[in-house]
């Protein structure tokens, strides 16, 4: 009962700043927030994969762009609600993940992230070949624009949601599967854990929550989607927030996420550097810092700092 | 020990660089190479495009050679070895500015990328190693990123040009034009690769280089500073892509900041594709992308341009698929 | 992590219903947005780096010319700020960057962005907010068409809000149909083109202004942006293997680059036309530095030319205002004769000449009345444009320009482009 005290505290405290928020942000800081919390869904996805059942996946940006177009698309063509179209772009993304995750089935390690990092580069390539459809570099506009406020309520409602279903995921029988698939394959084998349904089954929910990411990055986004949107570079920045995130904890998460969603709006005026490409030095120095002075991302902070707290 | 040690590092001296065990690889070698010569008797337009294709695929495999270096040596994918390519060719520029000629300001350059590269791995890679692959393979993303930004910064995001190392001759040979650019990258990158591998195969450093990669603890036991020899082997990668670099820009005309981005997609390719662990087969598996993609454009119509690169990486995945380890790799045993 | 579940879904639904509750929290805004009695606010994106970069003088002189104006005491006692944003011509990421100039920075209108689809990226945006997006840095015919009609090519809907500037592109491509029909009529044209609305729709002009000849196109190839040398060369291969012996190129700096030095170097001695936006002396010299074969390259010119119209009073006073920026590196380019430097003078000239007749009330309808209604002529000229040629618009004239006169390369790798024939009138 006593560990529960700390993590119920930790939600309550998320929650009430997150509600309040609003009234005290401007307009345009309301968007900020509302990107911390797409980075949010999306750093926590990829946290099931690599950190829970150890898979590395370096094409995360290929799945939101799935369900960024998914989004776009459906709401040129068919005027579809919104958020519908994130339930839709949830469900493409799960399949296309189990798909990946085959032949993550027999690859690993170095292989398996090169696979993805693949991915991350053909996916954007695609709307350039089917441009009729899919708009080639001119991108699909959204016939729906959303305002900042809703933006920031659904990104933060969908993250609430999907952080519950991570954690139900993950304390079942599921979860157990992934760490034991992670600590040692062979061992999972043995103790009979079927290795094809786990492995495959975490790409299909990382996948799937990259997917919803996808479809609020393309909605803060004025609704436009492109495939320089989904360059390297982003599959990159979830990367990055999930290491900075550490494993299995809200406030990694949360931290991991502010740090990508904030760093390039907030660093974009760095004194000498200039803002033109200040972000880029602040950015990567930070995260080789961060690799090289905490090495359990944010995650390991929060440990220490309860530890400390305690005694 | 110590005798059993020395003679197992003799017997690393004698294995070949890939083609052992391999011999059904090296037949369908000879195979496509024949299939070329023919084409380009044949056609015009195809010899343009396979001389064309060799030297772009010699700039792929060279710097697939780089990445095959780090991972033998640290086990690490090195996202960054593009960007710090495309550095490099920034301070060769430098250079040319500040008065040196090309050749040089390109061997300048070369020294400079290999302390560069060696101080990277002491500095910030070596420190996470311990921990995980992933750790460091992170450690080169955010690299990656702040190369970038660092090179903006110097330099900006505008074109440069620098002078052409080899002119802009074109010879003609019956109906193909073949430009004297094309030749020269063909020709360095394959004197840099032979430089490389007559290190490897006939130094004492490279043999320990080799002993600390493949067998660290045996080499540290008869005196190989393993450590050293490992950031050295970081820094002869950044050596050789920054041949690459400086073969990339004049085939491109122009220096900007995203030169290499490209080439280092090819280059995780070939390097897959010729096994991550076979310095061979990543020039040959360079060699042959640029080629067959030049080609696949030209004569497959349903792979137009845009989908050289998702059509790439499906053979590869293809080939992953039936010989996980790629075409000149070896079976990792797993470890319980 | 362990909480309990009930506990959670009620935390949930807390979060949800303030989700809800926030949505009746809105700014509003007193007055117009960017203007004081001292200064009005403008912003704009540019692509200061990336494929694209080599547009970057534009701003540049864009900046001169609003320094110049504010050094004589700015337009109706307004000095004029603009934040210029680089976007790197990627329109994915324009619509973040025009977000950020119109919240954060809540300037008064957006003027001179580049790029067709970046632009098209913040189109419906900016027209659903009233604000101006003004001058754009791109030719195509949208801007022109979809001022009062709601075509389906407009998204469905009249975009009054935004203008374009320049002589519209498959306008242009139609000069060069009518060159290429007078001058090479059994031509067979290789037509390289970006993959994006900006290259289909110069190739829509070509193949229009060529009418029933338009089967004369005997291969049209599409690159994308950011494409290397080596693939615009195998596309040059492949239209001289259909038997072009015409090659029309529309594409941007970067590739036109390239197509020069490849068109050389695969030995190919094609008629050769490139678009106006790629017909930049600096452009040229740089393809010509690395062995392409330039003499004889045809296309068009509305600007003046900083180098063989030097005496011009416009370009004199182009020097004397890119000379007081300082900018060494603008004045290098200028004396080079980059042509980019006219246009971003020429395009803010006529910023200034709106705001002018804006009034000294400034509001955002005040500004489009004014763009709507131009008349740069007689003693209210655009010192910055060709001789000879006028900006005008009106109730029914909703494109700015719309003459050109044809140029063609000689002097080889040191030469420059010389105008030729007479001015292409109405060349819609």
């Amino acid at each position: 009962m006593k560990a529960r005290i700390p993590a119920l505290v930790s939600l309550v405290t998320v929650a009430a700043v997150l509600s309040i928020l609003p009234f005290v942000l401007g307009d345009y800081n309301i968007s900020l927030a509302a990107q911390v919390g797409i980075f949010f869904i999306a750093v926590l996805g990829l946290d099931i994969l690599t950190g829970y059942t150890g898979q590395i996946s370096i094409g995360h940006g290929a799945f939101m762009a799935i369900g960024g177009y998914t989004t776009a698309v459906m709401s040129r063509d068919h005027d579809t609600n919104l958020v519908l179209t994130m339930l839709v772009a949830f469900a493409i993304c799960f399949v296309v993940g189990l798909v990946v995750g085959l032949p993550a089935l027999r690859l690993s390690g170095v292989y398996l992230a090169l696979v993805t990092f693949a991915l991350a580069v053909s996916v954007p390539l695609l709307p350039l070949k089917w441009s009729s459809y899919l708009g080639g570099r001119d991108g699909v506009q959204a016939s729906h624009e959303v305002s900042n406020l809703w933006l920031y309520g659904v990104a933060w409602a969908a993250s609430a949601i999907l952080f519950v279903l991570a954690w139900l995921i993950l304390r079942g029988r599921a979860g157990r599967a992934f760490r034991a698939v992670r600590d040692s394959e062979i061992a999972a084998v043995a103790s009979g854990i079927e290795l094809p349904v786990y492995k495959t089954l975490a790409f299909g929910i990382s996948a799937a929550y990259a997917g919803v990411a996808g479809s609020l990055f393309v909605l803060a986004n004025n609704g436009f989607a492109a495939p320089d949107e989904f360059g390297i570079v982003l599959s990159l920045q979830i990367l990055i927030g999930a290491a900075v995130a550490g494993l299995g904890s809200l406030w990694g998460v949360l931290a991991g996420a502010a740090f990508v969603g904030l760093l390039p709006s907030i660093s974009s005026s760095v004194p000498v550097i200039g803002s033109a490409h200040g972000r880029d030095v602040v950015f990567g120095a930070a995260v080789i810092l961060v690799m090289l002075l905490l090495p359990g991302g944010f995650a390991s902070l929060v440990a220490w700092l309860r530890r400390f707290g305690r005694a | 020990m110590a005798a059993a040690a020395t003679s197992r590092l003799e017997s690393l001296r004698n294995r070949g660089a890939a083609f052992g065990g391999a011999p059904f690889v090296g037949l369908i070698l000879v195979a496509v190479a024949a299939g070329l010569v023919v084409g380009s008797l044949r056609s015009a337009t195809f010899a343009q495009l396979t001389v064309q294709g060799l030297a772009l695929g010699a700039v792929y495999g060279i710097l697939a050679l780089a990445l095959v270096l780090v991972y033998r040596a640290t086990r690490v994918i090195n996202f960054a070895q593009g960007e710090l390519a495309m550095a490099t060719t920034y301070v060769a520029y430098q250079l040319i500015q500040w008065g040196l000629s090309y050749w040089e300001a390109f061997f300048a350059t070369l020294a400079i990328a290999l302390v560069l590269g060696t101080v990277l791995e002491l500095a910030l890679i070596r420190p996470v190693l311990h921990r995980s692959a992933i750790a460091a393979v992170i450690v080169t993303v955010g690299l990656f990123v702040l190369i970038d930004g660092i090179v903006n910064w110097i330099w900006g995001g505008d074109f440069k040009s620098m002078p052409s190392p080899f002119g802009t001759k074109i010879y003609h040979v019956g109906g193909v034009s073949i430009a004297r650019l094309y030749v020269g990258m063909f020709v360095v990158v394959i004197i840099a690769v032979l430089l490389v591998w007559a290190l490897f195969r006939f130094t004492k450093v490279g043999l320990g280089m080799r002993a600390a990669a493949l067998r660290p603890a045996e080499a540290a036991f008869v005196g190989v500073r393993v450590e050293w020899m490992l950031a050295i082997g970081w820094g002869l990668a950044a050596l050789l892509g920054a041949v690459a670099g400086l073969m990339t820009e004049p085939s491109q005309f122009l220096l900007e900041p995203t030169l290499m981005q490209p080439i280092l997609v090819y280059a995780f390719a070939a390097a897959v594709l010729g096994g991550l662990e076979s310095p061979a087969g990543a020039v040959i598996g360079g060699l042959a992308i640029g080629v067959a993609l030049n080609l696949v454009v030209q004569y497959v119509p349903a792979i137009t341009s845009e989908l050289q690169t998702p059509f790439a990486f499906a053979v590869i995945l293809a080939v992953l698929l039936i010989k996980p380890t790629g075409l000149f790799g070896h079976r990792e045993v797993r470890r319980v | 992590m362990a909480v309990n579940r009930r506990k959670l879904v009620a935390l949930l639904a807390a979060l949800l219903a303030t989700a809800a509750a926030a949505g009746t929290a809105a700014a509003s805004h007193t007055g117009t947005p960017g203007v004081t009695k001292k200064q009005v606010v403008i912003g704009g994106t540019f692509p200061f780096t990336g494929p694209a970069a080599l547009y970057a003088t534009i701003p540049a002189a864009e900046a001169a010319y609003y320094a110049y104006v504010n050094a004589k005491g700015g337009v109706h006692g307004r000095k004029i700020k603009d934040i210029t944003l680089d976007d790197q011509y990627d329109p994915s990421q324009t619509p973040s960057k025009t977000k950020q100039l119109v919240e954060q920075d809540h300037v008064f209108a957006i003027v001179g962005s580049l790029g067709t689809a970046p632009v098209l990226s913040t189109w419906k945006y900016l027209n659903n907010r009233k604000i101006p997006q003004v001058l754009v840095a791109t030719g195509d015919a949208y801007w022109g068409q979809c001022v009062h009609k709601a075509l389906k090519l407009c998204g469905g809907k009249a975009k009054p809000w935004t203008m374009g500037w320049q002589p519209d592109y498959p306008g242009e491509a139609k000069v060069y149909a009518k060159y290429i029909l007078k001058n090479q009529p059994g031509a067979k044209i290789g037509v390289l083109y970006q993959n994006d609305s900006y290259g289909k729709n110069y190739l829509n002009g070509l193949k229009t202004g060529l009418g029933k000849h338009k089967n004369q196109i005997v291969d049209a190839e599409s690159y994308n942006l950011g494409d290397s040398a080596q693939v615009i060369a195998a596309h040059e291969v492949a239209m001289r293997t259909h038997g072009a012996d015409t090659f029309v190129i529309f594409a941007t700096p970067q590739a036109t680059i390239y197509a020069l030095i490849d068109r050389t170097v695969i030995g190919w001695s094609a008629l050769t036309l490139v678009n106006n936006v790629s017909a930049n002396r600096v452009f040229e010299l740089a393809a010509g530095q690395n062995g392409a074969d330039l003499n004889g390259i045809i296309s068009s010119e509305y600007t003046a030319s900083p180098t063989t119209q030097a005496n011009l009073k416009g370009m004199k006073l182009a020097k004397s205002i890119i000379d007081a920026t300082g900018n060494q590196k603008l004045q290098q380019s200028l004396a080079e004769g980059d042509g980019n430097i006219i246009y971003g003078l020429a395009s803010a000239w006529t910023f200034v000449d709106a705001l002018k007749h804006a009034g000294k009330h400034l509001t955002r309808p005040g500004l489009m009345k004014a763009l709507r209604n131009l008349n740069e002529s007689g003693k209210n000229k655009n010192p910055f444009i060709y001789p000879g040629m006028t900006v005008k618009t009106s109730k029914t004239r909703t494109f700015p320009m719309e003459q050109l006169k044809l140029i063609r390369w000689s002097g080889g790798k040191t030469g420059d482009w010389h105008a030729f024939g007479s001015i292409y009138n109405n060349i819609r």
